[in-house]
């Protein structure tokens, strides 16, 4: 289970329920049942436009570096192919890429990835959970 | 005609050309407020003795293209308000193709090109923020048909073209548009030394038979960014008074 609360300034923040405000202003969702587990492109129909403006908002309103290309995992099959061609360990390779994301994530991701993007809205809170513990 | 705007601050990079000075005092006069971008002490004086009589009208930011700290600062203080962005900055490097300098024109793309995308990142998302915004590229006929010499210049100005129409293609739907005003001969800056070092036979090849006044730039570049004009998207207009229109 993903920690969601995160202390900030003091306070405590709740990044799922964050996250799922922030999409559901955005993709205009209100009544839509959201979870870790949801999909963001196959499920929400979140398009390129909609993840570049997530990334803005995220940056404004959680206070937080958002870089667009780890957030939303945009070189993970780029990154396959390079451990590929080097001949190195996949998920570890993957993993260094991506701190915020565990092994057993990276190895999911993989399992599933020709069934189409793979993002999570688990994935955004591991992202804004890691980079509020670097600020 | 009653000319609306949608915003009031505007950003000018390359604020201390006499057109972009034109221009401030001219959104200045029609309330908007410009903030404008120098890259040296004197830069920032043309700007304080120009807009003198306006102080309080208008800001000014020390921004040199290459110099990624002076970006960071300069976003720091207008991303949360940035409506507009006139972007008239460009280096100047002239030279054949085949004599060129290989650092310097690594530089100048750096500069004129690396750079403005990163530029035009910032504005984009500020913009995006607020899901409203009007950026205008100001180019130049030269960007088409360049004279011996101007590639690099040509070069930069495509490139930098292709940056806004494409920022203008991805953000339109979300209120953030685009437009490239391609200048001709204009009296003022480089174009009048240019003109002078020419005497009367290049005006004289246009058909309007003189040069553009910085003037009749600025209110264009006013009415492109007026709500009237919200529709004028990801293209490129050309001002040259005909020149390039006939043989």
């Amino acid at each position: 289970m993903i920690r969601m609360i995160h202390e900030q300034h003091g306070g405590n923040m709740d990044v799922l329920a964050e996250i799922k405000s922030i999409l559901a202003g955005l993709l205009d969702l209100e009544d839509r049942e959201m979870t870790p587990e949801t999909y963001l492109v196959q499920e929400l129909g979140a398009e390129s436009i909609d993840l570049l403006e997530l990334a803005v908002t995220i940056n404004s309103r959680l206070k937080i570096n958002v870089r667009d290309d780890e957030i939303f995992l945009t070189r993970f099959r780029l990154y396959l192919t390079e451990a590929k061609e080097q001949g190195k360990d996949t998920i570890p390779y993957v993993a260094g890429k991506y701190p915020f994301l565990t092994e057993d994530r990276i190895a999911e991701i993989i399992k599933h990835i020709h069934a189409g993007p793979q993002l999570k809205i688990k994935d955004l809170i591991s992202y804004v959970t890691y980079q509020l513990r670097r600020a | 005609m009653n000319t609306t705007f949608s915003g009031s601050h505007a950003l000018i990079l390359g604020g201390t050309c006499e057109i972009a000075l034109t221009l401030a005092e001219y959104m200045i006069q029609t309330s908007l407020f410009p903030i404008l971008t120098y890259r040296d002490e004197k830069g920032l004086l043309s700007i304080t003795r120009t807009l003198q009589p306006f102080k309080g009208k208008y800001a000014s930011y020390y921004l040199n293209f290459g110099d990624r700290e002076s970006l960071e600062s300069l976003f720091s203080a207008t991303y949360d308000h940035l409506d507009f962005l006139v972007d008239f900055a460009q280096g100047h490097y002239e030279s054949y193709v085949a004599s060129a300098d290989e650092e310097s024109v690594y530089r100048y793309f750096m500069e004129n090109i690396s750079f403005r995308a990163e530029v035009l990142k910032r504005a984009g998302r500020a913009m995006l923020k607020k899901r409203k915004g009007r950026l205008i590229f100001i180019s130049s006929s030269a960007a088409e048909r360049p004279n011996p010499g101007q590639g690099f210049y040509a070069a930069a100005k495509q490139a930098s073209e292709a940056l806004y129409r494409a920022m203008a293609l991805e953000m339109g739907e979300r209120g953030v548009t685009a437009v490239i005003l391609r200048l001709g001969y204009i009296d003022a800056g480089r174009g009048r030394v240019y003109l002078n070092g020419q005497g009367r036979d290049i005006v004289e090849k246009l058909p309007i038979k003189r040069a553009i006044t910085r003037e009749e730039v600025a209110e264009t570049i006013l009415f492109l960014l007026s709500d009237g004009a919200a529709a004028i998207n990801a293209t490129e207009i050309l001002m040259d008074g005909g020149l390039t229109s006939g043989k």
